[in-house]
């Protein structure tokens, strides 16, 4: 009862400390907010059955023959494109700049293709795409499109008496696509709750250094040899230090979430439950790698560097940043030996996934696994470091 | 008849690989001040840590009312009371809150608590300051709220680590006269300085420590006498030097003058009173502006580093 009082006192100073400056701690609140939704705005795509996607491009028409005239008229009237006369000159300036990334040229010599007998090969006239560098799968899509467009055509002229009075739908493609999103729950990926997971997540870290940080900066005062000369086990000390963490990280958690659900909808589609457990062993881990932060960072400089370093590093490998799907099977195989990508892992399943409490349960084993082992280290490390203070090993 | 207030016995402590704290043995009394006086380096520092409890001693024993650290951790930490150099508080809390706070680390709590804070606080005369941030305070107020936070679980023993070092003159003499009200309460205190001058004037017993050994014990005068033949001028900067300035200083002054600066506070020192005119006139020429300052009758200087 008297520890638990200590370390209630302990970790209520921390926790005054903290909102002593209330400028600096509405930021710390604000800026995974402010975060998540600026990432959340720059990947979210509508759903595809709301509006059908259209792929913008530029059309560049450098042949003056009738052919070539109707191919373009197709591709500005092609339904799939979003497409815009130009020349050529603004067509390369536009691709340039990524304003769209595609141009399709139809350059001179193109009206040669009516010239064209199904199965006699020769020389075909050209149709060149330019396009961004950085835009391989637009230039794709493009491709696919516009050989669509130009095929249609062809066929149009080629068979027109044979096509005569029958209509369009003599052209169709002989089957139909059915797309449908794949994913553990069924559900279809939300940017906003992805970027609100992987900022808040980002942001507890982050929090964890903060409070290590202030941890090494007290250890340099002098309140840190008059707490050390009161009979308060250096146990009760970590506890406090991690209790008033993890508070933090706890209203830090709610804000960013409150806020995504209020201003985005992001909501807890799956368990509650494993969303309450993943939360708790996530502000447990945030308070652990403070502990450790202050536990093996030496000075405080050199910790702050070496620990911004290694946040931003787990935090992209871990898919904090860009869902996990889109990184290289070799990154997701690594991210399995960090508390990250599990953590990110098991809020995705619980918010859009909509996964249930048994899924996500090694999520919130593993994440709690973690901040155990981070404590265990941090306090056997500041254990030791006290021990050599006393004896003055320094 | 009742054990010292704080016994240390031949008390040996290692700072680094080095020996800061050799064979020392020293008591103090309840209703005594003791002042302990050095140059930098002397050990003093290491000395108080080890009467605290925050620095083990390698050998000997230290005891508070007869209570080793050893023996028991928390009946030794509640019987002292600690006031570390550079200040022990937190500046983003309000006065009343950093003394609820090591209240508490004491197993203080609920009214008890509240009763002491407001108490303490008074006796420091910061009642009026109870709400306010430790960052607002002055070097003087920062200073009495620092005792007051050694105070609130009432110690029998205080320990001042340079207590006065950022205080001017005022400041400095009120903290002694906070002092010598605790002496007079039936405290135990010891604090430390290398400002001979203050032991002198506030002290029942000056100890003088050298390369970690008490070379000389006793009543201020008594002391003072041993090492006079020395002239030395005791001053209070307007502002603190850089670090820079007081290496030329002392590369000008050569090696026969004694040159210490402790925050704002300057300590010269001589061998006649014709040189420490001509170091002042050199302190004074490097754009070196005292406030106040005063030369002792005796003074005790690095004359007393010879073992008495």
């Amino acid at each position: 009862m008297a520890r638990l009082s200590l370390i209630l006192a302990l970790a209520g100073k921390d926790w005054r400390l903290f909102w002593a400056d209330r400028r600096a701690a509405l930021l710390c609140l604000a800026v995974p907010v402010v975060l998540a939704s600026a990432f959340g705005m720059i990947f979210h795509r509508p759903t595809p059955d709301a509006t059908p996607n259209t792929l913008p491009v530029l059309v560049v028409v450098e042949d003056d023959g009738p052919l070539t005239a109707r191919v373009a008229a197709d591709l500005l009237a092609s339904p799939r494109l979003d497409a815009k006369s130009v020349t050529r000159a603004e067509a390369e300036a536009a691709v340039a700049e990524r304003r769209p990334a595609v141009a399709v040229v139809l350059p001179a010599g193109f009206e040669r293709l009516k010239d064209w007998q199904p199965g006699v090969s020769g020389e075909r006239p050209e149709l060149r795409l330019l396009h961004h560098p950085a835009a391989a799968a637009e230039r794709q899509w493009a491709e696919g499109v516009v050989t669509e467009v130009v095929m249609r055509r062809l066929a149009r002229e080629k068979f027109g008496g044979f096509l005569h009075g029958k209509g369009e739908e003599v052209l169709a493609a002989p089957f139909r696509v059915d797309a449908a999103a794949v994913s553990a729950g069924g559900a279809r990926f939300n940017a906003y709750s992805h970027s609100f997971c992987g900022m808040t997540l980002q942001y507890l870290l982050f929090w964890g250094m903060e409070s290590g940080l202030l941890f090494l900066r007290e250890r340099e005062r002098g309140v840190w040899a008059r707490t050390r000369a009161a009979p308060v086990p250096v146990g009760c000390v970590l506890a406090g230090k991690a209790l008033a963490t993890a508070a933090v990280a706890l209203v830090q958690v709610l804000v960013t979430f409150g806020f995504g659900y209020l201003a985005f909808g992001v909501a807890v589609t799956g368990s509650v439950t494993g969303f309450v457990l993943l939360a708790a062993a996530a502000c447990g881990l945030a308070a652990a790698t403070g502990l450790l932060v202050a536990a093996v960072g030496g000075t405080e400089a050199r910790a702050r560097s070496v620990s911004v370093l290694v946040i931003l590093t787990v935090s992209m490998v871990g898919g904090l940043w860009v869902p996990a799907f889109l990184l290289p099977g070799w990154v997701r195989d690594v991210a399995l030996s960090l508390p990250t990508a599990w953590a990110m892992r098991g809020l995705g399943g619980v918010t859009w996934e909509g996964l249930g409490l048994a899924a996500v349960l090694p999520s919130v084993l593993a994440v709690a696994g973690f901040a155990a082992a981070f404590f265990a280290l941090a306090a056997w490390r500041l254990k030791a470091g006290e021990r050599r203070l006393r004896a003055g090993d320094v | 008849m009742p054990p010292p207030a704080l016994s240390l016995v031949d008390v040996r402590a290692r700072y680094g690989g080095r020996v800061a704290v050799d064979g020392l043995s020293l008591e103090v009394r309840r209703g005594e001040v003791v002042g302990l006086v050095g140059p930098n380096g002397s050990g003093k520092s290491t000395t108080l840590a080890v009467a605290a409890g925050v620095h083990d001693p390698a050998g000997g024993t230290v005891a508070v009312e007869g209570v080793t650290r050893a023996a028991d951790p928390a009946g030794f930490a509640r019987r002292v009371g600690f006031v570390p150099q550079g200040g022990g508080l937190y500046d983003e809390l309000t006065a009343a809150d950093n003394l609820t706070y090591f209240g508490r680390l004491y197993g203080l709590g609920g009214h008890d608590l509240r009763r002491r804070v407001v108490r303490v606080l008074a006796r420091v005369g910061l009642t009026d300051r109870a709400g306010h941030r430790v960052s607002t305070f002055s070097g003087g107020m920062r200073q009495r709220l620092n005792l007051a936070a050694a105070l609130t679980h009432d110690p029998p023993v205080l320990l001042l680590d340079e207590p006065t070092a950022a205080l001017d003159p005022a400041g400095r003499d009120a903290l002694f006269a906070d002092l010598t009200r605790l002496r007079d309460d039936g405290h135990a205190v010891l604090f430390s300085t290398h400002h001979l001058d203050e032991a002198d004037a506030g002290c029942d017993r000056v100890a003088v420590l050298d390369g970690g050994r008490l070379v000389a014990c006793g009543p201020p005068g008594e002391v003072l006498r041993r090492g006079a033949g020395r002239a030395v001028l005791y001053g209070h900067l307007r502002a603190r030097p850089p670090k820079f300035l007081q290496r030329a200083l002392r590369r000008r002054l050569g090696p026969g003058v004694e040159l210490e600066v402790t925050g704002r506070r300057l300590r010269l020192g001589a061998a006649t009173a014709a040189d420490l005119g001509a170091a002042l006139a050199a302190v004074l020429a490097e754009g070196l502006e005292l406030d106040t300052y005063r030369t002792p009758a005796g003074t005790l200087g690095r004359g007393a580093e010879d073992p008495v």
